[in-house]
């Protein structure tokens, strides 16, 4: 790894924001290829963060500090950044399902996405099932993330599910569901293509589904 | 052995002659309104409207009439706070909002069952720390906060009920969050920790100036004194134990010390949710007696294993039924064996006081909660001998 490249890695481990930009603009001054810096530093690092996590090395704080960094980053870098760079990975639609108000869990997820060079298109808290076909329709995206945090609102989720077989668009987009009282099970029962307990695991999901 | 004994002899690690059950004491071990609406047609009792002793949550304050009826251990004294005092809720046609005595909004769409936070007053990205000591804070030691409490609660002891204190604002980090953001409070916590402990040390400032003030006017009428934060998740915890143990652990050891000097005599009660295992051992040392809710289906909190290895210094509260899948969504049946698991893993020594994990959501059938109910009474007697599995 180019020393520059290796500098802007570290700060994005570390969470360091105003120090990845810094790295991000010298790597950039030295005539590095922005994709190199973008591919070969920002995005290990956060699968580094990723891998942390999972092992309990590395808890939400510092993973939220990590994702700022990438993202203060990327601002620096994507006017320099061809499309296919930015967003190797593909579009996810994400957001909170109808009723629910919750949304770090939901961020979380759509901030280790972007840090894996998924475009994200958010849709925010409280959507309702038509909302979410509406953005399928819409953006096209290969993804569609719903979160849920309470009991109450998980019925939801199956009923985006249903509207979305209603509009026939089923088929076109694979759904990965997540929130604390959700399960595998749960999962299965409305007919998601997947669960991942957390935002790490959700982007392994993620990449696993677009394959 | 009336209500209070059973609950004193259960916290003192003794066998009462039943487990003790609280219903709706506290904030966190209540009932949704809707919920509380279904139990009372279940039970054959009139309507009523009841009482909420917290707007944001839809909590019901329990009426007479159910707490004879199903037996309840326990009364809560509710302080005047941010969730229950002087809200101005406006009607934003689509949904209910206010701003309350800290600056937060709280809003609730109108097909939504709860209020959420959806703007913190200090949630700007680069705040200068000058910031927290220039907020205009609630002045948490007004005595008005506990207008009518002690009566309230002679009334509650004359009865042979036990008596419940809680505080006027969540837990240190909770509040912090909620007056900063989620998000930016916990990215000051890893990338700012001067501005993250000036917001902590003024929510330990607003805690102790509550309990200097009500304390010395109610300490010999209260059974138990709660307190709460929330620092597990589902799979683990929100922060590192590392963490926890530098910034957190010692402003709780202060606010514990201080309970202990004003309220000799009572418990002191704390709540976390979710996986908190690696905590416990701290909890303990800084002076919790008590913990809720036991939160059984998150990592490395199967009840067996807490009791086995925390029992002897901790009662526990809650963790009475799986509030995830199985009080909402099972048959009766399996809500009756769910109990009884629990109640063999954690009540046997006593130590245990009945409760769900957390409120009793809207969602909950009524024939679930008497089934758990029905459960508590058959399988909660102590003379009848709860076996572990």
């Amino acid at each position: 790894m180019h020393p520059l490249i290796q500098i802007v890695y570290q700060n994005v481990l570390d969470g360091a924001q105003d120090l990845t930009a810094a790295a991000v603009e010298a790597a950039l001054g030295a005539g590095l290829e922005p994709g190199a810096i973008l591919n070969d530093g920002m995005i290990p690092a956060m699968r580094e963060v990723g891998r942390l996590f999972e092992q309990g090395d590395c808890f939400v704080p510092e993973m939220l500090i990590s994702a700022r960094a990438m993202q203060t980053g990327l601002e620096v870098l994507r006017p320099r950044l061809v499309q296919a760079d930015l967003h190797a990975q593909g579009k996810i639609v994400l957001g909170t399902t109808k009723g629910d108000l919750h949304d770090i869990g939901k961020n979380l997820v759509g901030m280790m996405l972007a840090g894996a060079a998924f475009e994200v298109i958010d849709l925010g808290i409280n959507v309702s099932p038509g909302q979410f076909v509406e953005a399928v329709r819409e953006h096209r995206p290969q993804l569609l993330g719903i979160s849920a945090l309470l009991t109450t609102t998980m019925p939801h989720m199956k009923a985006t599910l249903q509207a979305l077989q209603a509009a026939g668009l089923r088929d076109q987009v694979k759904v990965m569901v997540g929130g604390a009282p959700l399960t595998e099970d749960f999962a299965r029962e409305i007919g998601a293509d997947g669960y991942s307990p957390d935002a790490s695991r959700a982007v392994t999901l993620a990449k696993a589904l677009v394959e | 052995m009336n209500s209070r004994e059973r609950l004193l002899a259960a916290l003192s690690h003794q066998e009462p002659d039943r487990v003790p059950f609280d219903l709706g004491s506290t904030q966190v071990t209540g009932i949704h309104v809707e919920a509380y609406r279904g139990l009372r047609a279940a039970l054959g009792l009139p309507p009523v409207e009841p009482a909420l002793c917290d707007t944001i949550q839809q909590l019901a304050l329990p009426d007479e009439d159910v707490i004879e009826r199903l037996g309840v251990d326990v009364r809560g004294l509710f302080p005047r706070n941010s969730h229950n005092w002087g809200l101005a809720i406006v009607d934003r046609g689509d949904a209910w909002e206010y701003r309350d005595e800290w600056g937060i909004t709280h809003c609730r769409p109108k097909d939504v069952l709860y209020f959420s936070v959806v703007k913190s007053p200090l949630d700007e990205a680069r705040l200068p720390l000058a910031a927290v000591a220039a907020h205009p804070w609630p002045n948490t030691g007004d005595p008005e906060r506990i207008a009518g409490l002690r009566e309230q609660a002679l009334a509650y002891r004359a009865r042979g009920q036990a008596v419940m204190l809680k505080g006027v604002l969540a837990g240190i980090f909770e509040m912090a969050q909620r007056v900063r953001g989620m998000q930016a409070l916990l990215m000051d916590l890893a990338a700012n920790e001067s501005l993250a402990c000036a917001l902590l040390d003024k929510m330990l400032e607003l805690k102790l100036a509550f309990w200097e003030m009500a304390l010395p006017h109610l300490a010999d009428v209260v059974d138990v004194i709660s307190e709460a934060d929330d620092y597990g998740t589902q799979t683990s915890q929100l922060i590192s134990p590392r963490m926890f143990r530098r910034l957190f652990k010692p402003r709780l050891a202060e606010l514990f010390a201080r309970l202990r000097q004003l309220a000799p005599n009572a418990r002191r009660f704390f709540h976390s949710d979710g996986s908190l295992r690696p905590l416990i051992p701290d909890l303990i040392e800084i002076g919790v007696d008590i913990l809720n809710p036991v939160h059984i289906t998150a990592a490395g909190m199967e009840p067996a294993g807490l009791k086995r290895d925390f029992g002897r210094d901790l009662v526990f509260w809650g963790g009475g039924v799986e509030t995830q899948t199985v009080l909402p969504f099972g048959a009766p049946s399996e809500v009756k064996e769910n109990v009884r698991r629990n109640l063999a893993a954690l009540a046997p020594g006593g130590g245990y006081v009945f409760n769900t994990i957390h409120n009793i959501q809207a969602d909950v059938p009524p024939a679930n909660m008497l089934a758990m109910w029905e459960a508590l009474r058959e399988y909660g007697d102590y003379a009848e001998r709860a076996q572990p599995d």
